[in-house]
Order: C-alpha cells, then sequence, then structure tokens
C-alpha cells in the first residue's frame, strides 16, 4: 500500500522498486511531469492518489466526489499543466456529466483518466465493464496488464492526450491496481507550463461549437484508429501458430503463464482497436481465441470484422474474475468449473466500532432502513441484518424519500456516513427539505472515509497530506439546509438516549437530521 | 535445495493477522535477490477480520500474479479455521508450514510477530540470502519496530536449522 512506500519513492530513481498497480502509475505520471490530480476514494482506486500525495512536486486533493474531482483535474489540463483523475468504475457513473463532453472540448495539456474496475465485485456494488466508455464517449482507452505496465502507459497516455487533443482513459482492474511486482522507476522529468489561453469555440460547448468539435472528435477518432494500429501497446508475438490469443488486461498473463509457447496478439491500446493487426494475425494462426475478463467487449468486435475462425468464452465468464483455476475452461468454450469451494470468512463491522451501537438501536425499533455506501453497509449481515437498502453514493437520504412517499406512515429511516453525506447526500437532504419529506436520516459520523482505508474529507478538516483546512460542519450544513431538527449525539454509552432520540422523531411531522457521531476506532492518532 | 524456475508461496488467514505484511517482506527480498516477482491478494476487507490471502510467486521469469490450485510450494496459514480452504493451493510435495505455526505462537512474546517469525522459518527454506531478508525488513518495518522483528526473525530462523 501506499504509506510502505511513503515518503521514499522521490528519492530513489533509476532503480527497481516492489510497486503495486496503483502505485506503479501514480509513479509513473509524477516521472512524466503531472502537475494537478483529484480524486474520491473507492477501492481499488485509493492508492493512486495516496502515492501521488507524497510527491511534493504534484498538486493533490481528495474532492468532495468524483464529478468535482473530473472537473478540477480537467480543469488543470484545460489550463495548460498535464493533470489526473482516479477513480473506481462505479465513481465514473458520477463523473459521467464532465466526461462526455470533455471529450468533446479537448484539452491543452495532457489529461488522464484512471478507471479500476472491480471483476469479482471484491469491494463494489456492481460489476459493471468500463471499456464500453471508450466507444459511448469517443476516446482512447489503454489497458495495462501489469504494474510495470501501468507506469509506462499513463506517460503513453499523458502523450497520446496532447497529441490528438483528448482525454484517455486508462482502464485498470483490481488485479492489476493491487498485484505488486518489481518495477523499474526513472526520474520525474518536467514539464513546462502552457499558458492560460482564451478559446472559447474549443471551451464553450454551446450547440454551434459543440457540432464543430463533435466533427473534430469524429476525425479525431479515426487518427486514433491509424494509431492504434501503430502503438507498440498492440503487441504480437508469434510463436507456435497453431494456437493465437487476442487478449488484454489481466488475461494475457494468465495465458501467458499456462500458453507459454502459444502466439499472442495483446491489445493495450485497446480502443480504437487496431483493426488491420487483429485480421492480420487471424490470418496468422491456425486456432484463434478470444479471451478478456466481464463482457465479450473484443468478443462483439472481433465478430463485427467477420473473423469466422475466432472462438470466445462460454457466457459464464461475463460474470467474475478469470484466473489459473478456471483458465482452461476459458481457453476451451467450456462453462465456468463453479465447484463452490469452502466459505471464506467475511468482514464484518470491527469490535468495538460505533456503527455497532447506532445499528442495535435500528435493529431493536425494527425500522426499515434505506442504506449508502461505507462500513455501515456491513450492517446488512447478521447479526444485525438491519441495513435493507444499498444501491450507490447518496441514496441512503433519497431513497429514504421515495420509500416514505411509497408508505408515508411507516416507520422508514435514512442512513448515510460523514464522507458519504458529503460526497452526495447534501442534495438529497435539500430536496427532502424543498420537497416537504418527513422523516430521519441518520448521519453515521465516525470522523472519516473508513471503508477505503481511512481517507480525509472536508468535515475531518484535514487535506489529503494532513494539513488543517477549514472544517465543514455538518450540524450546521443540515440546519441551513432547513431540517426541522438536528441533534448530535455520541451512540457509545448513550444507546438508550440514541433510542428514545429516534422513537420521538419518528413520530413526530418533520424532518430530522441526527448525526451519531464518534470517531473510527481505526483513525490513527 | 533443488534449485527450482519458479516459487509459489500462498499466504492466508484473517484479517488483523499481518499476512500482508508477510507477503511484503518476502516480495521485497526476493527483489533484492535480483528475482522477478508478483504478489496479489485483495486487501479491500482486510481489516474488518475476513478471510485474507496472499499470493507471492519469484522466480528468474514470473507472468501470473496468482497461483493456481495445486501449485504453491509453500503454504504460510495463520489461522486454523482457514487452512481446509487453502491447503488445496498446495502441489504434490509442497510444503505447509502449519506445524510451525504452534512453534512460533510458543516462541514469540509478542503475538503481532507471528508473522515475521512464519516468514523467518520460510527464509531458510527458500533460495534467498540473509542479506536480501535483512533489507527487506529494513525497508518493510518502521524504525520503532524493526528491531523487534529482525530478532524475531532470526529466532525463528534458528528454529528451522535445528
Amino acid at each position: 500500500m501506499a504509506k510502505a512506500n511513503a515518503g521514499k519513492m522521490p528519492a530513489i530513481q533509476a532503480q527497481r522498486l516492489f510497486l503495486s498497480g496503483n502505485e506503479a502509475l501514480a509513479h509513473g505520471a509524477w516521472e512524466a511531469g503531472l502537475a494537478v490530480a483529484a480524486a474520491y476514494p473507492g477501492t481499488p482506486s485509493t492508492e493512486i492518489l495516496e502515492t501521488l500525495a507524497t510527491y511534493s512536486e504534484v498538486d493533490v486533493q481528495w474532492s468532495v466526489n468524483e464529478k468535482v474531482a473530473y472537473e478540477v483535474a480537467y480543469g488543470a489540463a484545460v489550463g495548460g499543466v498535464r493533470s489526473l483523475f482516479a477513480c473506481k468504475h462505479v465513481g465514473l457513473n458520477v463523473a459521467m456529466d464532465p466526461l462526455m463532453t470533455s471529450a468533446y472540448a479537448g484539452v491543452e495539456a495532457g489529461f488522464v483518466v484512471v478507471v479500476c474496475d472491480d471483476p469479482g465485485m471484491h469491494s463494489s456494488q456492481n460489476e459493471q465493464d468500463t471499456r464500453w466508455v471508450g466507444i459511448y464517449a469517443k476516446l482512447p482507452v489503454l489497458e495495462p496488464s501489469s504494474p510495470s505496465e501501468a507506469r509506462q502507459m499513463v506517460a503513453e497516455a499523458l502523450a497520446i492526450s496532447e497529441k490528438f487533443d483528448t482525454p484517455v482513459i486508462i482502464h485498470m482492474t483490481t488485479r492489476v491496481s493491487h498485484t505488486k511486482e518489481d518495477v523499474a522507476v526513472g526520474p520525474r522529468v518536467p514539464v513546462e507550463s502552457k499558458p492560460l489561453r482564451i478559446d472559447a469555440a474549443k471551451y464553450v460547448m454551446t450547440p454551434a461549437n459543440a457540432r464543430r468539435r463533435h466533427d473534430f472528435i469524429e476525425k479525431r477518432l479515426e487518427k486514433l484508429r491509424a494509431a492504434s494500429e501503430k502503438s507498440k501497446f498492440n503487441k504480437v508475438e508469434l510463436k507456435d501458430t497453431s494456437l493465437g490469443f487476442i487478449t488484454g488486461g489481466i488475461s494475457y498473463l494468465y495465458l501467458k503463464e499456462t500458453y507459454p509457447d502459444a502466439s499472442f496478439l495483446k491489445l493495450g491500446f485497446l480502443y480504437p482497436f487496431c483493426d488491420e493487426k487483429i485480421s492480420e494475425f487471424a490470418g496468422q494462426v491456425k486456432k484463434l481465441v478470444v479471451v478478456e475478463e466481464l463482457d465479450p467487449f473484443i468478443e462483439d468486435h472481433v465478430k463485427q470484422l467477420g473473423i469466422r475462425k475466432a472462438k470466445f468464452r462460454h457466457p459464464s465468464f461475463r460474470q467474475g474474475e478469470l484466473g489459473p483455476a478456471v483458465l482452461e475452461d476459458a481457453v476451451s468454450g467450456q462453462a465456468k468449473d463453479e465447484t463452490p469451494s469452502l466459505p471464506s470468512r467475511p468482514p464484518r463491522l470491527c469490535a468495538g466500532c460505533p456503527h455497532w451501537a447506532s445499528f442495535s438501536v435500528l435493529k431493536k425499533l425494527g425500522v426499515f432502513v434505506a442504506g449508502d455506501i461505507g462500513c455501515y453497509t456491513l450492517a446488512s449481515m447478521p447479526p444485525t441484518s438491519s441495513l435493507h437498502t444499498c444501491i450507490c453514493m447518496g441514496a441512503g437520504v433519497t431513497l429514504q424519500e421515495g420509500l416514505r412517499r411509497a408508505h408515508p406512515g411507516e416507520k422508514i429511516v435514512g442512513v448515510i456516513g460523514d464522507s458519504t453525506f458529503v460526497h452526495s447526500g447534501v442534495t438529497g437532504l435539500i430536496n427532502a427539505v424543498y420537497n416537504k419529506s418527513k422523516g430521519i436520516v441518520l448521519i453515521l459520523d465516525n470522523s472519516t472515509t473508513a471503508m477505503t482505508g481511512g481517507q480525509q474529507h472536508p468535515a475531518t478538516g484535514l487535506t489529503i497530506r494532513n494539513e488543517p483546512t477549514k472544517q465543514l460542519d455538518l450540524a450546521a450544513l443540515c440546519r441551513a439546509c432547513g431540517v426541522d431538527n438536528v441533534d448530535v449525539i455520541d451512540p457509545c454509552g448513550n444507546i438508550a438516549q440514541l433510542e428514545q432520540l429516534v422513537q420521538e422523531r419518528l413520530k413526530a411531522d418533520t424532518l430530522s437530521v441526527i448525526i451519531a457521531k464518534h470517531p473510527c476506532k481505526l483513525i490513527k492518532r | 535445495m533443488k534449485k527450482q524456475k519458479q516459487y509459489n508461496v500462498t499466504f492466508g488467514g484473517i484479517g488483523g493477522q499481518g499476512i500482508i505484511k508477510a507477503s511484503e517482506l518476502l516480495g521485497w527480498a526476493a527483489l533484492y535477490e535480483g528475482f522477478q516477482v508478483k504478489k496479489s491478494e485483495m486487501h479491500g476487507m482486510s481489516q474488518r477480520g475476513g478471510s485474507v490471502e496472499s499470493h507471492v510467486r519469484f522466480g528468474k521469469r514470473v507472468y501470473s500474479p496468482l497461483i493456481g490450485p495445486g501449485e504453491a510450494d509453500f503454504l504460510l496459514c495463520f489461522h486454523a479455521d482457514e487452512h481446509a480452504r487453502l491447503k488445496g493451493f498446495l502441489r504434490p510435495g509442497g510444503v505447509d508450514l502449519l506445524d510451525y505455526l504452534k512453534q512460533v505462537e510458543a516462541m514469540v512474546e509478542n503475538p503481532k510477530t507471528v508473522n515475521t517469525a512464519l516468514v523467518g522459518v520460510l527464509s531458510v527454506l527458500v533460495p534467498i540470502s540473509e542479506a536480501s531478508w535483512m533489507r527487506a525488513i529494513e525497508t518493510v518495518f518502521p524504525e520503532k519496530i524493526r528491531e523487534i522483528n529482525k530478532a524475531v526473525f532470526a529466532k525463528a530462523r534458528a528454529l528451522v536449522k535445528e
């Protein structure tokens, strides 16, 4: 993790370090003259910013959410310095609005969008495959297989961004982000920042300007297609031509391990596809198999190219991670052998976690709980089993409102964490006030972003580098939104009082916020 | 010791046992010894008591970061409950360090150093020099706990030599 290497990476130059994919990507970006980086924490992407925060040359921030982070980082690229935005796959959903139109406007200096997918859903609420965003947004997508490649590709992505006037997506997965390997690293090569330049036709996306830019990006896509054909990251390895694989990402390494003598077309400059290389490779091998993780992204394109000899994975491989145990099934076209192994031990709320106290009250009162994303989502599992929805960040507030509109008289409570409330809960709260909704929102304030490892946020009063900053007052914010009752209570040691308060507020025809405030036991002091 | 092309080591246990630290130690030691090395695990839930599993592979050339079933040369399991699930990783003839777990648990004064001790046992069984291990300990442990870990590591090495 980032902390293990904190502080020593910039000093050690031109040598080998033991780095995760996220750390290597951060190091590569730093080497390539990165000036600004922004993100909101999210497994498996978090360590990218944590590592960048150890380099004094980079202006780094935890932003309040992914849309804000994207815009800050993109603004820096429009301003003429190299910048980076990082998120997990579902985080990109929050940033899709700026992404789609920044794809039109382009950049002044290099801008990379690093998106870490989570095949197998190790710590996510869905398994969406970000590679499709390349097609949807008409943006290039690079896909590293290893930490070393992540380091190389981020420099290439910044160069592509500048050459083609485009944001560039780097698609990572949990396995690439969290694998560590020996990585050869180099020194930082500073890049001069460009002067502020006014170009309204390029950066003001009114319809007339946007129509011209749409034409530009269609042409840009064709130029990127040509670059993809020539890219060293789309690598043909001809060995035994009786078996050839078209693959990318982590799948390449699993295949190389098991089929070292086979031929490969490894797609690293994944989108736009290098159609000529794909067709040529298909002609050079006898048996052709496409192996990838999750959706049939490469598969669909190979089918579009009309390559009839190509074989594909069984549809069962559209779910979950690939790995050595199921690789042969993927190659042979068999269904994934999912012989159940012995169950692994599930995670749970830590001993002494303040959420135990809050949820003991909710369980006792038998309320329907609209939940959110955070440690407290673990309260959906036994022994508490008292969190009943989890869809996305902020929905603890808004689903609560919707549920009450369906069942006005019933006992319904929304819960949300402190970091999550700042991320996207406050907009839902303003909505509830404006639309005269009643009910209770319980902010489980453990004074950190706990689930991702304890990152700072506006209400902790500290920055990503633990420097003091203005602290957001959650109670004052809720009052300013127009909430009828705002109470702050420490749930630990005050369970009876919390229960009484929740009961009172449930009976009242008002909108109430209760802030259950007690710091996470894992926060280091 | 017979030279192998690659060495596969599976670590496992439950959150809080220092499993990721243990595999980190092996990773750096293998790197300092001049091997190509890969390590993979899921650490999102490790602080919350869930199962933790970490794979380390090193050798002249290593591609996959994951060890397949029946491919591990060594298994370092830190919790008896997890052993049944993890033993399938061992290859026939692979070395299970479970027998050493009780010994190192009895040996250490601070239970937080069991991870270092079991890696100390492993250190004698893999082709990595003591110097590389010492460099790895310097890298992985902060100064405050470096000496205690060095001492435990050395003591555990002696356990195997006896």
